[in-house]
């Protein structure tokens, strides 16, 4: 029987999107290989030569610290899920509040965007200094989250729609009313836009942050613990699992975002 | 003092906001027929740096207890400016609105307003949009549940009273509209083009479905148009305006019963003098 491709099949979609997928992991594959290969430098291992350190790692932990790939990923993780914590418990009244009073906003504008531009990372060094290892590191990801979030939110009581507050004024609510029940829920798709971006950002910026030779540290400092000691497909291993996290958080960050969307009848 | 225009009125907050259930009860003393609702003297004069418009002047209007009385006019008249200075979503530069003896100053709960796109809230269900207005006025839940359930089923939306708006076409969005503003039983209720973003056949549809919801509640209504055919088929009285800045041309007494028939010598006749009114007006020439 002759196949074809039917593209309002579901199951047809999600066959080909698998199909190009690993096609496209295949080339990328190849290509490192043969760079690998060709480059002859230590500081390109092959790919069997990383997931093998990989799967070494993920089994038997790190040689130098006797510290298990577990407790790696749940460091940095544990930073990362503080700084965002802390990123959100700041940002979203922040910016429902500025959002909604326009002479705060107008004062704290000048204040954000000189802020903004600076990389978070630029912030580690200072931040370790004040804050010690592990709240540096946590605060280098609230600052990454942080901006956007903000931005974000602020944007979103921006755009809300001022036939909802009206037809909500002519209903009789009260101003602390809209706010709660008009304001707050047309922003949360914007506040879960701002989380999507933020997570992403926030992940470059606790592994960098790590790298600053953390002794606390997790997946990152790994990463610069392996590199200072030539051990590359080790290096390389820890690269592979900081792409993997990133992926899954934003992954699930997106979902959420579109599930929120939906729920709040707005187009994601 | 009034020589130089102040742009912006007296300014109000929301503590000034009507909030109550129910405020036809306000005035259930006044009879049928009598003049609830006094615009006097309205005025709006919209500026920006280096120009001034006077969108509505010297509008001045008694709307009488159970009647719908719509206001028709050329495009850009300033139609619309004159609904929401009486919603009290916009701040008349001058002029007094009153209902009974209390003055209107911000938007509230006593005069309720059906939006031309709906205005529905999108994260909220049919029914927990026909309730808001209970809910922030404080009525108890059994009662907000059954009551917007009974205005839901009026507009024929029992099956649909979980749903969510964008599940529903236009003529149900505007459905929910019309429930959500009458269940709040507002002293006076009103509509800005209700019906002017539905296709021609849902329109006839509402208007007829409108129809039936005056004839058995009494019910005041201000209904703004551009349809001269809409404002014949529904109003008792049809205001006409004249171009900008809007001033009141003239005022039409619809005397024939409802319902109306649209092809009769008398609505044909009377359509087309306003038409030609209006044509005069027409802010293109």
């Amino acid at each position: 029987m002759e196949f074809k491709y039917d593209k309002h099949n579901r199951y047809h979609r999600f066959g080909r999107g698998v199909l190009i997928t690993a096609l496209s992991l295949w080339l990328f594959w190849w290509a490192w290989l043969m760079i690998s290969l060709f480059a002859k430098n230590i500081a390109i291992p092959t790919p069997m030569d990383t997931f093998g350190a990989l799967i070494d790692f993920l089994q038997f932990g790190d040689t130098i610290t006797g510290r298990s790939a577990w407790d790696y990923i749940g460091s940095s993780l544990t930073k990362f899920l503080e700084g965002f914590l802390l990123a959100f418990v700041v940002a979203v009244p922040l910016g429902l509040i500025l959002g909604n009073f326009k002479i705060l906003q107008e004062l704290a504008t000048p204040i954000i965007e000189v802020l903004r531009p600076i990389a978070p990372i630029a912030w580690a060094p200072i931040f370790i200094i004040l804050f010690r290892y592990n709240v540096g590191a946590i605060m280098v990801v609230f600052i990454g989250i942080f901006f956007p979030l903000l931005t974000n939110i602020i944007f979103g009581v921006h755009k809300i729609d001022k036939n909802l507050v009206d037809a909500a004024k002519t209903l009789g609510a009260s101003n602390l009313q809209i706010f709660i029940k008009i304001l707050v829920p047309s922003t949360i798709p914007y506040i879960m836009n701002g989380i999507k971006v933020g997570l992403g950002i926030g992940w470059m910026c606790i592994v960098a942050a790590e790298l600053y030779a953390n002794p606390l540290g997790g997946i990152g400092f790994y990463v610069a613990n392996m590199i200072t000691n030539s051990a590359y497909p080790e290096a390389y291993a820890g690269l592979v699992i900081i792409a993997v996290l990133g992926l899954l958080t934003t992954g699930v960050a997106d979902l959420i975002h579109r599930k929120v969307s939906k729920r709040m009848g707005v187009d994601a | 003092m009034d020589g130089k225009i102040k742009i912006e009125g007296k300014k109000y907050d929301s503590s000034d906001r009507v909030r109550a259930d129910r405020t036809d009860e306000l005035y259930k003393h006044i009879p049928e027929g009598e003049t609830l609702m006094k615009i006097d003297g309205l005025r709006v004069v919209y500026r920006t740096d280096d120009s001034e418009t006077v969108a509505v002047d010297d509008f001045t209007l008694d709307v009488k207890k159970g009647e719908l009385i719509s206001i028709i006019g050329p495009s850009g008249c300033g139609k619309t400016t004159i609904l929401r200075s009486i919603a009290g979503l916009l701040q008349p530069t001058s002029g007094k609105i009153t209902i009974g003896d209390n003055e209107c100053t911000t938007a509230g709960s006593d005069r309720g307003m059906v939006f031309q796109d709906f205005a529905l809230f999108p994260w909220r269900t049919v029914k927990q949009n026909v309730a808001f207005g209970m809910e922030v006025a404080g009525v108890p839940k059994e009662e907000r549940e059954e009551r917007a359930m009974r205005y839901i089923r009026a507009v024929g939306l029992e099956k649909f009273a979980d749903s969510r708006i964008h599940e529903l076409s236009g003529g149900m969005k505007q459905r929910v509209g019309i429930a959500r503003a009458l269940v709040m039983h507002p002293a006076v209720i009103l509509m800005d083009e209700p019906f002017g973003a539905l296709d021609a056949q849902t329109r006839n549809i509402m208007q007829e479905q409108l129809t039936k919801i005056i004839t058995h509640s009494e019910r005041t209504i201000i209904f703004i148009t551009h349809s001269v055919d809409e404002a014949l088929y529904l109003s008792d009285r049809v205001v006409m305006l004249s171009k900008r800045p809007a001033t009141i041309k003239e005022i039409i007494d619809v005397p024939w019963d409802r319902p109306r028939d649209r092809a009769s010598p008398e609505f044909t006749a009377l359509r087309k003098r306003i038409l030609s009114e209006l044509e005069k007006e027409n802010v293109m020439q």
